[in-house]
């Protein structure tokens, strides 16, 4: 797998895109652009969204109830289509970002002492 | 959790397939857009966009059932396209899975379904049986008290006992109806509640309370015209003023056919040794037949242990009502018919099977296309199963309807039988659940052959043959030579099997009885015997009775018999005075009682000597009169007037002189008993009981005096209902009435089986003779006369037809055997018969080859050369 080199590049962990998109949401309602754009600015440039994960995931999480989506317009005033995040969706993400701040923690303690 | 959510949203949006294809694309080209406006070389960057929409539209697409969809839809098409092949397929396969279904649906009634309530698959009954003798028996009271006192495994544990209710209360003539007498838990064992007035109650059982009944919906109904003040009202039971203190539900008629319900008395002095209950609990929440049945065992064993004088030999049988109820006999009828139709099932796919084989030549050529497309082998054996099942299913649904209909004729069809009233036809969930299997099932049996046969084209050969003649291979030919021969020996034998039921209908309908029995009416008065005690006062109820009837208008002559023609007979056991003596076991044991004018009504001539006078059986010579049978086995080659015999009883009677012989009469009231037993006559005075036969020779139709010979009943006493009252003709009938039955429904699948073979011949030879139009064509070009060509293709049909009808005439002579029990005066090998059946097929077969032999002679060369 070509992949494992990629990973240092910002390649996402496994899991992690669908927190980071529930967490982008819980600001405001925003489409697939302004999610992977507002992901890429907070993290430095470090985090790149690929689209070839990032639609799937929006289209997963919305069958899952996770987010809604509404047809809406955009700043540049074109059609575009914005994700919010559902009350299912809220309460994955408080569990999700708990989970997290454990493993991270626990990580960095690892990490520390040896 | 998320899962019903999901489908719910996958489900809508596969909907809105369009709607969303074009969001997607919006969706994604605004993204397009917006990083362009940033970077020229965005779609690069943007990867593969075609991939990226085929993951996102997968994610809300239903996956199999979509692809299962499209070969629904794609299948509807193709069925559509050859109408008159699907017509032809559905109509089969409706017919055979109509046919299965309706009989099973009369297994099921017959033979799994229990007591029309609910919940009554948990009532069990627990029956004695006699270790020495067998077979299940009734119970005595004081042993029912001791089950009821020790068994855990059910909730309450009740009794019955089967009598009889002449109802006289004023409102029409007496009349008697089926009584069953019942502890008073009865009904709240069997968990059903009176729907106007109250349950028994304890006291109601105890001895010399007052008497009570209680009355089915359907008696209320009929009897009362639901009359709400019957409760509380006094009515005549058995003479027995009874009050009426409530109706129960309709349909319920429990144990089977009651009418009425009396309490069961707590015997005043309990007897161990008289057997006179039934006894059934129902299975406490949690306990099991095996529980029940175990525990049964216990106490019946304790009970034989403390009672040895009664209980030695009693063991316990604990079954549900419906297992005590059926008997093997009946059983292995229904059973009997089920394999029957099975076999109707069989020809019905392989002639489905043998149309799709033959459709397959033109699929070929579509099937190559798919599979160079890509389809797997897999894909388009599933496509030809959707399809083959889709038709069965078409053929399930029409076969549901007719099973409707075919249900409801046999009942109407058995009811004058006498079916139990519990037994109940009609389409269950067992039933549907049977359906769906077959219907199911036989689209993937007959559909399996064909499509791996189709799924093996070779894609390139075919489709350079230009769809022609790839599968009329020698291995398509083959296989469905095998199914036409196959579908010939099922119908071989199904048809052998129908046509020994019918003769053996023809049979016994046409035993001759040997009385004149047009014109007369026949009825039956039972005599209680707390009034009738003596044997004087029941000589003179009937005589009396005899009178009136004999002054009624439109009566020619009235008699008394103790049994009508037909009917069975009485038990007299007796012992002819022969030279050597006769082994008790050969004793002969039936005899009527009978009224001097008994011989004149049915119009019967005696051989020798003379009748009965009224003299004979008060005093004088002893006198008795015997019939034909009896003459010549006892007494061949002699003359039997002024032989003597005398009644076998503990104590030694006197001996009676023959003063007639009579010609045999039928007698045996078993529809497969013709052959006639020896039969004494006595007359009726010399030993009155309390159970006889009235018979009147009318010159009015005989049908019309039904009400005056009630009045006649209730005019010596106004308590006496007459039972039975029918014409002698339509008691005759009654008798050979089930072997009608089931040989109408045998001659019914026969010849199902016997048109679907026949088509299903036709069908192959006309299809290899359209499939070889071109080679005739060049036949005859060359010089071969029409004879020929005729000979090619007959040659071909009956080849398949001969060793069709070997193999089914084999098999015949096996299977029949079963049906040994059933056929009168024929046996289960009959020649005329197995030559009936085997001229029936070869006409059938010689039709379907001339049909399309007839079509190949005329083909004219110069236009199939040319059609190349």
């Amino acid at each position: 797998m070509g992949k494992a080199k990629d990973r240092t590049d910002g390649e996402l962990v496994q899991g992690t895109l669908d927190m980071l998109i529930l967490k982008t949401l819980s600001r405001k309602a925003q489409h697939g652009y302004g999610i992977a754009q507002h992901i890429q600015q907070v993290s430095d440039e470090i985090l790149r969204v690929e689209e070839g994960s990032l639609y799937p995931a929006l289209h997963r999480l919305e069958l899952d109830g996770m987010i809604a989506s509404e047809w809406g317009v955009s700043e540049n005033n074109r059609r575009a289509k914005y994700y919010s995040l559902t009350t299912a969706g809220r309460k994955q993400l408080v569990k999700e970002s708990e989970d997290w701040t454990r493993l991270a923690g626990a990580i960095a303690r690892v990490m520390q002492t040896a | 959790m998320q899962w019903p959510n999901r489908l719910y949203l996958r489900l809508t949006r596969a909907a809105r397939r369009r709607q969303l294809d074009r969001d997607l694309e919006d969706e994604l080209q605004f993204h397009l857009d917006m990083l362009s406006s940033e970077r020229p070389d965005a779609r690069k960057q943007f990867g593969n966009y075609s991939r990226l929409k085929e993951v996102c539209r997968d994610m809300w697409t239903l996956g199999w059932i979509e692809l299962f969809l499209q070969d629904v839809r794609y299948g509807f098409r193709t069925l559509r396209r050859s109408p008159s092949f699907s017509a032809v397929a559905i109509a089969a396969l409706a017919l055979g899975i109509g046919v299965n279904t309706t009989v099973f649906s009369l297994v099921n009634g017959v033979l799994y379904k229990n007591l029309p309530f609910a919940n009554s698959d948990r009532i069990l009954y627990v029956s004695s049986i006699d270790r020495t003798k067998g077979g299940p028996r009734s119970m005595s009271y004081p042993d029912f008290q001791d089950f009821r006192a020790q068994m855990k495994s059910f909730d309450g544990l009740a009794a019955s006992s089967q009598t009889s209710g002449d109802i006289s209360d004023g409102i029409g003539l007496p009349q008697n109806y089926v009584c069953a007498q019942i502890t008073a838990n009865t009904f709240s064992v069997i968990g059903q509640k009176p729907v106007i007035g109250r349950d028994f109650t304890a006291e109601d059982e105890m001895p010399g309370a007052p008497a009570v009944a209680l009355l089915t919906y359907g008696l209320w109904e009929s009897r009362y015209g639901k009359d709400l003040s019957i409760i509380g009202r006094t009515i005549r039971l058995n003479a027995v003023p009874t009050v009426v203190v409530g109706v129960m539900a309709r349909g319920i008629r429990f144990p089977t056919e009651s009418d009425l319900w009396m309490p069961l008395p707590v015997p005043a002095q309990p007897n161990r040794a008289e057997a006179s209950v039934m006894m059934f609990g129902r299975l406490a929440p949690g306990a099991t037949l095996m529980n029940a049945r175990a525990e049964a065992e216990t106490i019946a064993s304790r009970l034989a242990n403390q009672y040895p004088d009664t209980n030695k030999n009693r063991g316990v049988l604990v079954q549900t009502y419906n297992k005590m109820a059926i008997r093997n006999k009946i059983a292995s009828v229904f059973l009997l018919m089920l394999a029957a139709v099975g076999f109707v099932l069989l020809i019905a796919c392989a002639n489905v099977a043998n149309l799709m084989l033959a459709r397959a030549v033109v699929r070929a050529r579509e099937i190559s296309i798919r599979a160079a497309l890509g389809a797997s082998r897999w894909r388009v054996i599933r496509q030809l199963l959707i399809e083959s099942t889709m038709l069965s299913a078409a053929g399930g649904v029409l076969g549901w309807l007719f099973a409707i209909w075919g249900t409801r004729a046999f009942d109407l069809a058995v009811i004058p039988t006498g079916k139990p009233a519990w037994i109940d036809f009609s389409l269950d969930y067992r039933v549907m659940l049977y359906l769906a299997a077959i219907s199911i099932g036989t689209g993937i049996l007959f559909g399996l052959l064909p499509a791996l046969r189709l799924s093996k084209l070779d894609v390139s050969s075919s489709l350079k043959e230009g769809g022609r003649g790839s599968s009329g291979g020698r291995q398509g030919r083959y296989l469905s030579g095998v199914l036409v021969v196959t579908e010939m020996a099922l119908a071989v034998v199904l048809l052998t099997g129908a046509g020994l039921m019918l003769r053996s209908f023809l049979n016994a309908y046409a035993t001759p009885v040997g009385v004149n029995t047009a014109n007369i009416l026949t009825m039956r008065v039972d005599l209680p015997d707390v009034r009738y005690s003596r044997p004087e006062q029941q000589a003179a109820f009937y005589l009396q009775l005899k009178t009136r009837l004999e002054q009624l208008p439109g009566v020619e002559v009235a008699a008394l018999a103790s049994n009508m023609p037909g009917d069975g007979s009485s038990n007299l056991s007796s012992e002819p005075e022969t030279t050597a003596p006769i082994d008790p076991q050969q004793r002969p044991k039936g005899g009527l009682l009978i009224s001097p004018e008994y011989f004149r009504a049915m119009q019967v001539q005696l051989i020798a000597g003379r009748t009965f006078t009224d003299a004979d059986g008060s005093t004088g010579v002893p006198s008795v009169i015997v019939n034909q049978a009896f003459a010549n086995r006892y007494w061949p080659q002699q003359n039997a007037l002024g032989k003597r015999l005398r009644l076998v009883a503990k104590t030694p009677q006197p001996w009676l002189t023959v003063v007639g012989v009579a010609p045999d009469i039928l007698q045996n009231n078993e529809a497969n008993m013709v052959h006639r037993d020896p039969l004494i006559y006595l007359p009726f005075r010399q030993q009155p009981r309390t159970q006889m036969f009235a018979a009147a020779r009318t010159h009015v139709p005989p049908a019309t005096l039904g009400d005056s010979f009630r009045r006649a009943v209730q005019e010596i006493d106004q308590d006496l209902p007459a039972r039975d009252l029918m014409t002698l003709q339509s008691r005759i009938e009654m008798r050979s009435w089930i072997l009608g039955v089931f040989g109408s429904m045998f001659a019914i699948f026969g010849g199902i089986a016997f048109l679907l073979a026949s088509v299903g011949l036709y069908a192959v030879i006309a299809h290899s003779v359209s499939q070889r139009t071109q080679e005739i064509g060049v036949r005859l070009a060359m010089g071969a006369k029409a004879r020929d060509v005729l000979r090619m293709i007959f040659t071909q049909g009956m080849r398949q037809l001969t060793i069709g009808l070997a193999i089914g005439l084999l098999a015949a002579l096996a299977v029949t055997r079963a049906l040994n029990d059933l056929l009168v005066g024929v046996s289960p090998s009959d020649p005329a018969t197995y030559v009936m059946v085997a001229l029936a097929l070869v006409t059938a077969g010689a039709l379907g080859c001339a049909i399309p032999a007839r079509r190949a002679v005329r083909v004219d060369p110069a236009i199939t050369l040319r059609h190349e």
